[in-house]
């Protein structure tokens, strides 16, 4: 099991204290690009891509946690981000950015992507410490 | 208040001829030709054919501009209510032009569209989202059938009735789900369709699952440099004046072509594909099967040999039936010919 | 266990100095209620406001949803682990004042939507527009962390409901509805011959805003666990879920589950319901995959034929759903699903992006993205920047008459997958 991880994320809020991290200069889908980019040269994708609701779809912030360490390209993985892709696209084709809440949402993603460092810490024993 | 339709027929149902008519440019007549006739008499007082148009079926897929100007002027000139074409039972090519029709009248003009067609017609999945497509037999046997379930239907589009369910009116899902109130919450629906399951009982799952037909990739080839190589295309790339006849849409069959010396298609191919730009293609028809770069690669050894034949179609609006046949025949010939590999390229 | 939930039919509600329940009227003392959560140190101001079926009036942005309820008889009087001391829950009598819900409304985050409209088209897409809602606005003091925020919200709604519930003490019950089940040998000797069900009520445990609470233990600390589908109706499992307004489940319908109770009424009939396994969906792939091995495993453990599962929320928790799915029909126990779905403004997209060909028995809740229009209202209870958000979904859904078009992702309830709600989804 590989523990080093990447954050990454296009959220302004996220600071290197969590770890390493890939800043995307762009929005939610180009977050997504980056982490399907990394899945595809190997990467392990930790976290799911999306938020666990359609309101969370419509965030300009997103946070995705992949491995550090590159190996075989995962199917699974690969699957995972390529359907995360088209739902994505699909739930948002007609919406716009909720730009508004722009802060609210950087927050939430933020603290969301602390708890999915945590979880993943809970395999990754010795990273628990760091976040709190 | 008694709708206007205008109607649509090929030239083999606009009564103009066979085949050797298929090139004829579009006409428009006021009379009522062929299943016009029919279907206005099934109309009654409801609606009255107002004109139709026929057309070439493959000037409809070859001129396929001009095609669409004439029935854009057509439909503006008559103003209908309504727009019915075919029934195309499993012609492809009429199936294909009425699948134009149902584009540019239903989607383009909002002026919606009826047709027919056999399951199998390859103008089936590019028209069924946007007309209303009536399930016919495979042949014009099925004429008197299809035309009365097509009427039935016409008629409650035109007075704007909402259609029943597809399987009960005889015609094709769209492919929209519509979001409806039950007579029953969720979860009781779960406890009965558990319930049929445990009996063995028929359900029907509110959700249906995509069904893809997955094909198992072949063993990696473990010596390239001493593997033979076959160059397979559907993007109509075919000798200069397309000798075989193959279809610029909706092919019907496939064709080879020996490239045993050659190093280029160069000058001697070009594309009759009805799908894409082909200025480009027949420019450097390697463009799209690339023998150029696979002869480079026989060159610098990188693969042993190329097939000294090259095997072509056209992909556009060419049924997952007529697919199936074309890979599975010429797949044989391949094995056969001891290839063990094979470039697929599409468009 | 055994309980008893004893309803009393609630025709109004009113407001005035002593509560009670005469003649099915509900009647709540406002300050008594806003002094009862007040005592909490972090809130700032309390509104209590009543919205009734039919009034032209808009809930925005809702929190959570409560049923009132009281004790009284056997342990445990409102939320054990949360506002109440730790005991057993699932056995006992409970009053409850049914028709009655309280809704509270208070937004953590400016982007929270969540609508209840009490009448016209609005009404018809949400089952909280049928209740007699008494709806409590939270406004805690400033600077407290979002967390704590949350918190406070969330708690002072069950508060609220405990407190509303002590009118219906002395109430006449009408209906007595009787839930009692023994353990699963016992169970099981009573009827051998009917196919074992477990329930698997997947709960959305991936954050702040995105929790759930089972005895008040966050559901994203737990391994996949059984519960006696008596102690939910009871009030052991809360929501602290603040997004996913169409299809996450409010504590109202934890405690009155559908799918439960759509199981209980085939128990010992055509089914021998075995019980309720709740399993958190986490938000890393490595967590998914545990918990639905887990999830699984338990259900083989049981030994059952058949398993009703239901999702809450939508993205990451479908690989969740279809995953545990695969894993039960791999292991030959026949599995419905209970979902909703997003095919697009037209319903002409592809639904599903992650797809199982186990997944043959699938139940839809609804397209998320179905386009409804809101009428303007008379009245708004909450936040007019919710109606902003609410409103500034895409150019020209606020329409010039003050009429808005959203999609059904903002309705509360609206595509409920514990199927809560009638909605489905046609194919044509």
């Amino acid at each position: 099991m590989e523990h080093a991880f990447v954050v990454v994320t296009n959220n302004p809020l996220v600071g290197k204290d969590l770890g390493e991290m890939k800043f995307v200069e762009g929005s939610y889908e180009d977050v997504l690009i980056k982490v399907r980019d990394l899945v595809y040269e190997g990467h392990q994708l930790i976290s799911h891509p999306l938020g666990a609701s359609m309101r969370m779809l419509f965030s300009p912030y997103r946070s995705v946690l992949v491995g550090a360490e590159r190996s075989e390209t995962s199917e699974v993985y690969a699957l995972t981000i390529e359907s995360s892709m088209d739902t994505f696209r699909r739930s948002t084709a007609n919406r716009n950015v909720d730009h508004v809440n722009a802060d609210d949402y950087a927050r939430i993603d933020l603290e969301l992507l602390k708890e999915a460092i945590k979880e993943h810490g809970i395999i990754q024993r010795e990273k628990i410490q760091e976040v709190q | 208040m008694s709708y206007k339709v205008l109607y649509y027929v090929n030239q083999f149902f606009g009564q103009v001829g066979g085949e050797d008519k298929a090139g004829m440019a579009p006409v428009i007549k006021d009379e009522k030709v062929g299943p016009a006739l029919g279907f206005d008499q099934l109309m009654g007082e409801d609606a009255e054919v107002v004109g139709t148009i026929i057309c070439g079926d493959n000037f409809f897929n070859e001129n396929n501009e001009e095609a669409v100007k004439f029935i854009i002027d057509a439909v503006s000139e008559k103003n209908p209510d309504l727009v019915v074409a075919g029934p195309a039972f499993n012609a492809g090519r009429y199936g294909m032009a009425c699948a134009g029709v149902a584009k540019i009248v239903a989607d383009e003009l909002k002026i919606p569209v009826i047709t027919g067609m056999y399951e199998e017609n390859p103008g089936l999945e590019t028209s069924r989202a946007k007309a209303i497509v009536v399930e016919t037999t495979d042949s014009a046997a099925g004429m008197k059938k299809a035309l009365a379930t097509m009427s039935d239907l016409a008629r409650k589009m035109l007075k704007g009735e909402k259609l029943g369910y597809p399987e009960d009116e005889g015609y094709f899902a769209q492919g929209k789900r519509l979001t409806v109130f039950s007579d029953k919450r969720g979860s009781e629906r779960a406890v009965e369709m558990l319930l049929a399951r445990f009996k063995g009982e028929e359900f029907k799952s509110e959700l249906p699952m995509p069904v893809f037909d997955r094909v198992a990739p072949a063993a990696a080839i473990k010596d390239l440099s001493k593997a033979k190589i076959a160059l397979v295309t559907s993007g109509g790339i075919v000798p200069n004046g397309n000798p075989d006849r193959i279809q610029s849409a909706s092919a019907q069959k496939w064709g080879k072509y020996n490239i045993a010396g050659k190093d280029s298609l160069e000058g001697e191919f070009y594309t009759i594909h009805g799908g894409y730009d082909p200025v480009y293609a027949n420019e450097l028809p390697d463009r799209v099967a690339p023998l150029d770069m696979m002869r480079k690669f026989q060159k610098e050894g990188l693969i042993g040999e190329v097939y000294e034949y090259f095997y072509t179609t056209t992909g556009t609006g060419t049924s997952v039936g007529n697919s199936i046949t074309f890979g599975s025949e010429i797949g044989k010939e391949l094995k056969e010919a001891g290839v063990d590999a094979a470039i697929l390229t599409s468009t | 266990m055994n309980l008893e939930l004893r309803k009393i039919e609630i025709k109004d509600v009113v407001f005035g100095e002593v509560p009670g329940v005469k003649d099915g009227v509900l009647t709540v003392c406002k300050q008594d209620i806003i002094d009862e959560l007040m005592e909490d140190v972090n809130v700032k101001s309390i509104k209590v406001d009543i919205a009734k079926p039919g009034e032209k009036t808009r809930i925005i942005p809702v929190k959570d949803v409560i049923q009132p309820r009281i004790k009284v008889e056997g342990k445990g009087n409102g939320f054990p682990g949360v506002t109440s001391e730790m005991v057993q829950l699932g056995s006992g009598k409970v009053n409850v004042l049914d028709g009655v819900a309280v809704v509270t409304i208070g937004d953590i985050v400016g982007f929270q939507e969540g609508v209840i409209d009490m009448w016209g088209e609005g009404a018809k897409w949400t089952p909280f527009s049928k209740t007699l809602n008494i709806v409590v606005d939270i406004e805690p003091v400033e600077g407290l962390d979002p967390h704590t925020h949350e918190a406070t919200v969330r708690v002072a709604g069950l508060k609220a409901a405990e407190f509303i519930g002590k009118a219906g003490k002395e109430a006449e019950a009408g209906v007595v509805d009787k839930y009692e089940m023994d353990d699963i040998f016992t169970e099981t000797s009573k009827y051998p011959d009917l196919p074992k069900v477990a329930y698997v009520e997947m709960l959305i445990s991936q954050g702040l805003l995105h929790d759930g609470y089972i005895y008040g233990v966050n559901s994203g600390k737990i391994l996949p666990t059984l519960i006696h589908p008596n102690e939910e109706l009871d009030g052991a499992v809360i929501s602290g879920n603040c997004v996913a307004a169409c299809d996450k489940i409010t504590t109202y319908q934890h405690q009155n589950n559908s799918a439960i109770l759509d199981l209980y009424n085939r128990h010992g009939k055509d089914i021998n319901f075995v019980g309720v396994i709740l399993t958190p969906e986490l938000t890393t792939l490595e967590g998914k995959f545990r918990t639905c091995d887990y999830t699984a495993k338990l259900c083989r453990t049981l030994g059952v034929d058949g398993v009703v599962v239901s999702e809450e929320g939508y993205g990451n928790p479908d690989s969740d759903l279809l995953m545990i799915c695969k894993r039960l029909e791999d292991s030959g126990i026949k599995t419905v699903l209970i979902t909703d779905e997003c095919s697009g403004w037209d319903g002409m997209s592809q639904p599903l992006a992650d797809t199982t060909p186990e997944a043959v028995a699938v139940i839809s809740t609804g397209n998320v993205s179905h386009v409804v229009e809101l009428e303007p209202a008379d009245r708004v209870i909450g936040s007019a920047e919710a109606i902003a958000t609410l409103a500034g979904g895409w150019e020209g859904c606020l329409k010039e008459d003050g009429s808005m078009v959203c999609e059904l992702n903002a309705v509360i309830g609206a595509t409920s997958e514990i199927g809560y709600h009638n909605l489905t989804v046609e194919l044509y």
